[in-house]
């Protein structure tokens, strides 16, 4: 029997070497990428197909009795006017966060590129928020916005300006939780602006300079256009990152006031966890799953451009 | 929730307030009828129970859990600032209070502090006499002229009249005791465990616990934590036999010298030295007329869902001042939509 064995091992070694080069290339990537292949499998696809196939289900799918249902949570979804309002509001925040951190982390990202004194410090004091767990941000900007107790109404009312209710307000509401969140994140858009700046040859900003072309005409002709990928990058990481947001809504507003800060997640969260309508909630992570990748396509798609130098 | 997903649950489970009905219609607790006719005697269960502490732990004839914690909320004021705006005794009617509001609001002080969590606004739904929802009709009653008129008054009482302050949105509740700790509320409407936050943080603050207010009756809210042995309890007996030393009296009795808690037998209600606190006795005199407003409601099994849309629409008409009788007929109408859905 053993030497039965050894010499079908030998035969298969073989044929290994009558493989081609290529295939044999192949094999290596693939056993060298399986351990990710097996991470993903079993963390991202595998409870992914379990969530659509719970979304298929009324009831408790996955915890306790459900019963199929086919798309009728996808029918019921489409036709809630409080799914429809958490999309609306979930979009202004994702574009509100994005839009506001990359504008402001560019910014802060050319101003500290400079050689002015502190300028590490004055990095990391921007950066240490990002570091910082939601729940002691959101505690913190309570006591700071709160209307009546609150640091920032002492501030106004000292300099003789009208108070604020900042959370109170529906106007005001959601604002203010995208400026909560761009305080929290604007410092991670800076490092990676700041690393992107730091790679662009300063020969161009050279030759620019030899051509007449003013500060304001070299970042508008240079610096943008090579940050290109950069932007991208940060576009595509906070939009996926917003759009799944819950803890600004959960921790200091609880979507309030009047669903005007009812983030998606939020909406999913409770369909789960306070109504137990496990089947439902999966539908509307599944529709969320859906139109995080219809979004991200269309930000390739726009801002995907060669860029090389 | 999570160990009985994971057919994992405990012997015994404390539950925080209205999951015994919904866990016992899914079949995740085990029946304690045997047990309640064993020892139910000797420990004084169920007579000993305020009633509706009693009912919102069974279905049908079937027990399913044992209230251990009972509370509730009611008018707490601070003495000084009455006394101020002369007024020797609180207020025990909406126009009294009313009132009271007003003669105490001025500068940075307010008359009252009404508190944004859904639970809060009951006080004023219940002293008008209305009540959530009717299974006969399968409908909820929240757009009677009665449940209108309880919120608008608590709405004009911050717009028009400006004598409380504006709910501040928030995942916490602790906002009105603050400004009342921070003596710069005359009146909140809490419950005991605020009582402690109050006297750490302000010792010299002179308040007191009044009776709940009355316009069509005397009502509030109540709350509170029970326990139950989950269907598949390796130890039902013990978990049993440690569920009947929990809720006895004694332990009752050294858990509010201990924590300040409220407790659901009348024994202890009647207690002597519970009722000479002038606190915790004050609250537990409350206990009798309080209400557990979803009870009923619950056992459609949609009362989260519908929870969520009320606090919407209380929010409207609080936060954005809207007229509740716009808003309150509407969420009716969504609310009855939800119910009579499969």
């Amino acid at each position: 029997m053993a030497v039965a064995g050894i010499g079908n091992g030998m035969a298969a070694l073989l044929r290994a070497d009558r493989l081609s080069q290529r295939t044999r290339r192949a094999l290596v990537a693939y056993l060298l990428l399986s351990p990710a292949i097996v991470y993903f499998t079993v963390f991202f696809f595998y409870p992914i197909g379990l969530e659509f196939l719970a979304s298929l289900h009324t009831g408790q799918p996955l915890i306790g009795e459900s019963r199929f249902a086919g798309f009728d949570n996808y029918m019921t979804a489409f036709q809630d006017a409080r799914v429809r309002q958490s999309v609306i509001v979930t979009l202004a925040f994702a574009i509100g966060v994005t839009a506001a951190s990359i504008a402001i982390g560019l910014g802060l990202a050319v101003l500290l590129n400079r050689p002015i004194p502190g300028h590490a410090a004055i990095r990391a004091i921007i950066f240490f928020p990002y570091i910082i767990s939601f729940v002691i941000v959101a505690l913190m900007w309570q006591a700071i916005l709160d209307p009546y107790t609150g640091i920032l109404n002492s501030i106004l009312a000292e300099l003789g300006l009208p108070t604020q209710s900042w959370l109170s307000e529906t106007s005001t509401a959601l604002p203010t939780l995208i400026a909560i969140t761009v305080w929290k994140d604007v410092g991670y858009a800076m490092l990676i602006y700041l690393a992107a700046l730091q790679s662009i040859p300063s020969d161009f900003y050279d030759a620019a300079s030899i051509d007449g072309a003013s500060p304001a005409q070299q970042f508008r002709h240079v610096t943008w256009p090579l940050l290109t990928p950069t932007t991208l990058f940060i576009a595509v990481v906070s939009t996926i990152s917003q759009l799944q947001e819950l803890a600004p809504a959960y921790l200091i507003t609880k979507g309030g006031p009047a669903d005007a800060t009812r983030l998606f997640s939020l909406h999913v969260f409770e369909a789960a966890f306070f109504e137990l309508n496990i089947g439902y909630a999966s539908a509307l992570s599944f529709l969320m799953f859906l139109l995080i990748l219809a979004i991200t396509f269309v930000q390739f798609r726009l801002l995907n451009r060669e860029v090389s130098y | 929730m999570a160990d009985f997903a994971a057919k994992n649950s405990p012997d015994l489970a404390a539950e925080p307030g209205g999951w015994v009905q919904e866990f016992g219609q899914q079949g995740l607790l085990r029946s304690l009828n045997d047990f309640v006719e064993q020892d139910g005697k000797a420990i004084g269960y169920p007579d000993d129970w305020q009633a509706y502490s009693v009912e919102r732990n069974k279905l049908g004839d079937q027990y399913y859990g044992v209230q251990i914690h009972l509370t509730c909320a009611t008018l707490v004021y601070n003495v000084d600032m009455l006394k101020a705006a002369g007024f020797n005794a609180p207020p025990t009617t909406w126009e009294e209070f009313r009132k009271v509001a007003k003669a105490t609001t001025g500068g940075a002080r307010f008359g009252f502090a009404p508190n944004p969590s859904i639970g809060y606004y009951w006080s004023w739904f219940l002293q008008n006499g209305v009540s959530y929802y009717d299974a006969k009709t399968n409908k909820v009653n929240l757009d009677s002229p009665e449940a209108i008129e309880a919120i608008q008054f608590l709405s004009d009482l911050i717009h028009k009249e400006k004598a409380a302050t504006k709910p501040v949105v928030g995942a916490d509740y602790e906002g009105p005791q603050k400004l009342f700790t921070a003596n710069r509320v005359a009146m909140i409407i809490t419950g005991p465990w605020d009582v402690k936050p109050i006297r750490s943080g302000n010792p010299k603050l002179n308040w007191a616990v009044a009776p709940s207010l009355k316009h069509k009756a005397q009502a509030t809210f109540a709350g509170g934590v029970s326990l139950m042995i989950p269907k598949n309890a390796k130890h039902p007996t013990e978990a049993w036999d440690l569920l009947k030393r929990l809720v006895a009296l004694d332990t009752e009795l050294a858990a509010t010298k201990e924590a300040g808690m409220t407790m659901p037998r009348k024994s202890w209600a009647e207690n002597p030295e519970v009722q000479a606190d002038p606190v915790i006795g004050s609250f537990g005199k409350c206990l009798p007329y309080a209400q557990d407003t979803n009870a009923a409601l619950r056992l459609t099994g949609k009362h989260a869902r519908i929870d969520k849309l009320l606090q919407s629409a209380l929010e409207e008409i609080v936060f954005n001042q809207m007229p509740a009788a716009e808003v309150m007929p509407k969420f009716a109408a969504e609310a009855n939509a939800i119910l009579a859905s499969k």
